[in-house]
């Protein structure tokens, strides 16, 4: 596993079918997506699949990977800043709108965001200010976007100008007791803390939004379920120690699961959310 | 005499005439005279009166006996005529009937003489015709006697012709070479071929001579090879005479030159000892010493292969015979079962002798000695359970006297019984290789077979293959293949070194962990960090149950990856006020599976793997990154180069602990160079140690 940095496929389809057995929860292909260091973070589109590891970004055609081809369509480096400094890819999002030239952004270790031009592959910004590296980097509306560094604080750019970050918020400086800053939420309008989500001894490092509810996770083997207002709603055990991924299945009505990946060879499979129906495990190909 | 006959016969005339004369005077006399005058007359009036009586015989060849018939007939007519007359004058009483009776009376008895004339003739003629007869009768007997003799004569001459019928030439048993050779072979003046092409007797004639002298010929060579013959069994007795007074020469040279041998180390006559001995090894030591001293001879001279155990027994031993007539025995047994309790001591002492028998060894053995570049060397010894059919080494080990080290929590790594231990997988020596022995023994009524490994050793799998065994599923014992032996021989005795060497160098390096000190080998220094501030505080064995007791060892368990044969170790490790403790599972084949680690930390709260992810990233440094520890040839001190990468980390790991700046400065100072603290969402901190650049990166 760590030496391999594969990617795995699996069918949700055939895993949630009622005739599902074991052998339908075996990979259906696995294609090895990075040459040097694990991979970070993974989108898909409606036509590609993009993963970031170790100072590059790769990506895939959906159907090349589905017909078992999987060859690489493209792949973008990041600049190296120093020697002996790879800086890795925390965070990739794409901003794919039919109008629009689409746009790549990704969270990198050397404290700067890169937006890149998806048809030309070219580095259209570097959106420099983070003290620390980029954990996260997300989209705010069609020209801002926001980004979460290690330096604690939450910055929001507008990437259609390659200059200081428009709005920075410091959720540091409002810790009311001792231990590591929390999860929270804030008005963005105002720019103020609305909510805070406690998660004793444990740091999240997996946040999203679900209907009216917040889904984390972190370095703990639970995936917790909160109400906007900061109340938990349910804890629900899996088996990852330390959850890097949570994931819903919005395409089919009939197949809306909840996958948790994390520090373990299975994947979790969560039917209604409340607790762990089965896993789809790992098994490294001969 | 016609002279003399004529008077005579005048005379007879003169006479008869007198007579007639005389009788015609005379009544009765005168008829007399009448017959007898008659009598003549038919024509014997010439005949003398003298021989008259003899010439009737002749007379009668004469006359003819049909007139005689008539005048018979005409005389007894006359005397009927007369008669008649006679009463016919009686009857007229005519006047001269007188006298005409008379005459006629006269007359009657006149044809009287001619009658009685006629018979007389009639009897002559009869003798003369019975005479004949016979005479004639002589005749036909003589004839008819030459003619037995004719025939007797001819039934012996059949029976001569038919003897010579049957009569066979000697020659016809002989086997002759046949026609077209004999005249190709045989020269000329044998076959004489114009002769002979003609001739049948002549042919085979030639061809006999032929034989005869073919034969003289082979019967001379006959004579000629039975001398040469003759002449070299002669010759043979003689160099055999030589070659039985030369061995107890060359016994004398051989002794002569072992002073010699034992100066320059070279035993030949041991070797030479052996090999004859080897000859009374059961099949499988066969296998296994052949090979064994093939393969010594070839690569490995630090192999020593010698043979022990008793010669005169192993003259003895007949594989061939069973060594147990198993039915019989334990019907005999289940009698005595059930017989009195006061039995029972000899039933105990049968249960004991018939175990006995059944784990008997050959007692030849195979000795094995697995030599190291020091002198430490292995001893393996192999036996052969002759009725279970089966292989089992015992082991002994030797060690060098300047590797005198010892270990308190390694005490047992050179023990007989585990220092094989899962020399391939799965391979404990602790049951039968071959199936069938189960069966066997519980027929035996013996217990399992690995109640008996202390008496007999331990029954390796290799063990079986290196002596060329298989066992096929329903094992009906194999013999032993040299194929199976040369395949895995070479595998196998490099196996048990690299073991060997490896449990040596592992007992060291325990030795040296138990005094606290990570002894790292020049080769891997550049590894590691010179300073490390973590110090090994505890070392110490512990046991599989305790290892299973830790909550943080809990997925190692899941996974398999500790096993009860295993090792188990604790050691610990402080640093300031953090203490990590670490458990470690060694497997038997280490080091070619690498110890596996498991780690709890305590400092300012417990952590381990399942709630610090950077333990767990700790803990793949070690058990997933062990590769990067071991150079090509020797992995030996893969244990102590994780235990010092283990300090290293752990030196990471507190160094790169999150501070609050609230806690004041941290404990642990960052005496080492990182190129980043953190990394990623999960903020791994970098444990991989750069030795070019002597910083710490991320992997």
């Amino acid at each position: 596993m760590f030496s391999e940095f594969i990617l795995i496929l699996y069918s949700l389809e055939a895993a949630l079918a009622p005739a599902a057995t074991d052998i339908t929860k075996n990979p259906i292909y696995t294609f090895k997506a990075s040459e040097d260091g694990s991979i970070y973070c993974l989108i898909s589109t409606d036509t590609l699949i993009i993963s970031a590891s170790n100072g590059t970004i790769s990506a895939w055609k959906w159907s090349d990977v589905l017909s078992r081809a999987g060859k690489v369509l493209w792949t973008i480096t990041i600049p190296k800043r120093r020697p002996f400094f790879t800086p890795e890819v925390n965070s990739i999002y794409i901003n794919s709108k039919a109008d629009m030239a689409s746009h790549l952004f990704a969270g990198c270790g050397d404290n700067n965001i890169y937006v890149y031009d998806i048809e030309t592959g070219q580095e259209v910004h570097c959106l420099q200010g983070h003290t620390d590296y980029v954990h996260a980097v997300t989209k705010k509306n069609d020209n801002e976007c926001v980004s979460a560094s290690e330096d604690g604080t939450v910055r929001i750019w507008d990437y259609r100008t390659a200059g200081e970050s428009t709005l920075v918020l410091q959720p540091y400086k409002h810790e009311i007791c001792g231990g590591g800053p929390r999860m929270s939420a804030w008005y963005l309008r105002s720019l103020t803390m609305s909510a805070t989500f406690d998660t004793p001894g444990a740091c999240q490092q997996f946040i999203m939004f679900n209907e009216d509810t917040v889904i984390s996770a972190g370095t703990e083997a639970f995936v917790n379920h909160w109400y906007m207002n900061g109340d938990c709603k349910s804890r629900v055990p899996c088996t990852p120690t330390s959850v890097f991924s949570v994931a819903i299945n919005r395409e089919s009505e009939n197949n809306r699961v909840l996958c948790v990946a994390g520090s373990s060879a299975t994947i979790d499979v969560c039917t209604n959310f409340g607790y762990k129906a089965f896993g789809l495990s790992f098994t490294m190909p001969d | 005499m016609s002279s003399k006959d004529v008077p005579l016969d005048k005379e007879k005339k003169r006479k008869r005439t007198l007579k007639a004369e005389s009788l015609q005077n005379g009544s009765g006399d005168g008829k007399l005279a009448e017959t007898k005058r008659i009598k003549p007359e038919p024509g014997l009036k010439q005949e003398s009166g003298v021989s008259l009586f003899y010439a009737e015989e002749e007379e009668v060849d004469e006359r003819d006996p049909e007139k005689d018939v008539e005048q018979f007939k005409a005389a007894c007519a006359n005397i009927k005529h007369a008669i008649l007359d006679i009463r016919q004058l009686k009857e007229n009483k005519a006047s001269q009937m007188t006298d005409d009776i008379e005459r006629k009376r006269v007359e009657a008895t006149l044809q009287f003489i001619a009658l009685k004339k006629l018979n007389r003739l009639a009897h002559i003629r009869c003798k003369k015709v019975r005479d004949s007869t016979n005479e004639a009768k002589l005749r036909i007997d003589k004839y008819h006697l030459q003619l037995q003799n004719l025939l007797y004569e001819v039934m012996h001459l059949e029976k001569e012709i038919t003897k010579c019928l049957e009569f066979k030439s000697k020659d016809e048993e002989i086997e002759l070479v046949s026609l077209d050779q004999f005249y190709s072979k045989a020269p000329a003046e044998i076959s004489k071929p114009e002769v002979t092409q003609h001739d049948q007797h002549q042919q085979t004639l030639a061809r006999l001579d032929w034989e005869l002298e073919q034969r003289k010929q082979l019967a001379s060579r006959l004579k000629v090879s039975q001398e040469s013959k003759t002449n070299v069994e002669e010759d043979i007795r003689i160099k055999q005479e030589y070659l039985e007074n030369l061995q107890p020469k060359l016994n004398t040279i051989l002794q002569a030159t072992k002073p010699v041998q034992e100066y320059l180390g070279m035993p030949f006559d041991e070797i030479r000892e052996q090999h004859q001995t080897a000859g009374y090894l059961p099949p499988p030591l066969f296998v296994l010493y052949k090979q064994a001293t093939a393969y010594r001879e070839a690569c490995d001279n630090l192999l020593t292969v010698t043979l022990d155990g008793d010669l005169d027994a192993a003259r003895l031993v007949d594989l061939s015979v069973p060594l147990l007539d198993e039915d019989s025995e334990s019907d005999q047994e289940e009698q005595e079962k059930k017989a009195s309790k006061r039995r029972r001591k000899t039933v105990d002492a049968k249960l004991s002798d018939k175990k006995h028998r059944v784990l008997k060894k050959h007692p030849l053995s195979v000795v094995i000695q697995v030599g190291c570049e020091d002198e430490s060397a292995l001893q393996l010894t192999f036996s052969y359970l002759m009725y279970l059919h089966i292989v089992t080494v015992t082991i002994k080990v030797r060690q060098s006297s300047e590797m005198g080290t010892s270990s308190v929590s390694g005490g047992d790594l050179l023990s007989e019984d585990t220092l094989l231990d899962e020399l391939y997988p799965g391979d404990h020596g602790d049951t039968t290789p071959n199936p069938t022995n189960q069966y066997q023994l519980t027929r035996s009524g013996l217990k399992d077979f690995n109640h008996y490994i202390p008496q007999v050793g331990q029954p390796y799998r290799w063990a079986q293959w290196i002596c060329g065994l298989q066992y096929l599923g329903e094992g009906v014992p194999q013999k032993p293949q040299e194929i199976i032996s040369c395949g895995s021989l070479q595998g196998t005795i490099r196996k048990i070194r690299q073991r060997f060497k490896a449990r040596i160098s592992l007992l060291q390096q325990l030795s040296a962990l138990e005094r606290h000190t990570v002894a790292v080998a020049g080769e891997y220094q550049s590894l590691f960090p010179v300073k490390l501030q973590s110090q090994v505080v505890i070392w110490q064995r512990s046991t599989f149950e305790d290892f299973v007791a830790a909550p943080y060892t809990r997925s190692i368990v899941e996974a398999g990856l500790a096993k009860d044969n295993d090792m188990f170790f604790i050691a610990v490790i402080e640093r300031g006020t953090a203490k990590l403790t670490a458990r470690i599972v060694v497997a038997p084949d280490y080091p070619n599976v690498a110890p596996i680690f498991s780690v709890l930390v305590q400092w300012q709260s417990e952590r381990c793997s399942a709630n610090d992810s950077h333990i767990k990233n700790l803990e793949e440094e070690l058990n997933v990154h062990y590769e990067e520890l071991v150079q090509e040839k020797s992995c030996d001190y893969l244990l102590t180069n994780q235990m010092q990468r283990l300090i290293m980390c752990f030196d990471v790991y507190l160094e790169t602990g999150e501070n609050s700046a609230k806690e004041g400065p941290s404990e642990f100072s960052r005496e080492k160079v990182f190129s980043r603290t953190t990394r990623g969402r999960q903020r791994a901190k970098p444990y991989k140690y750069c030795a070019e650049l002597g910083i710490f990166t991320h992997r």
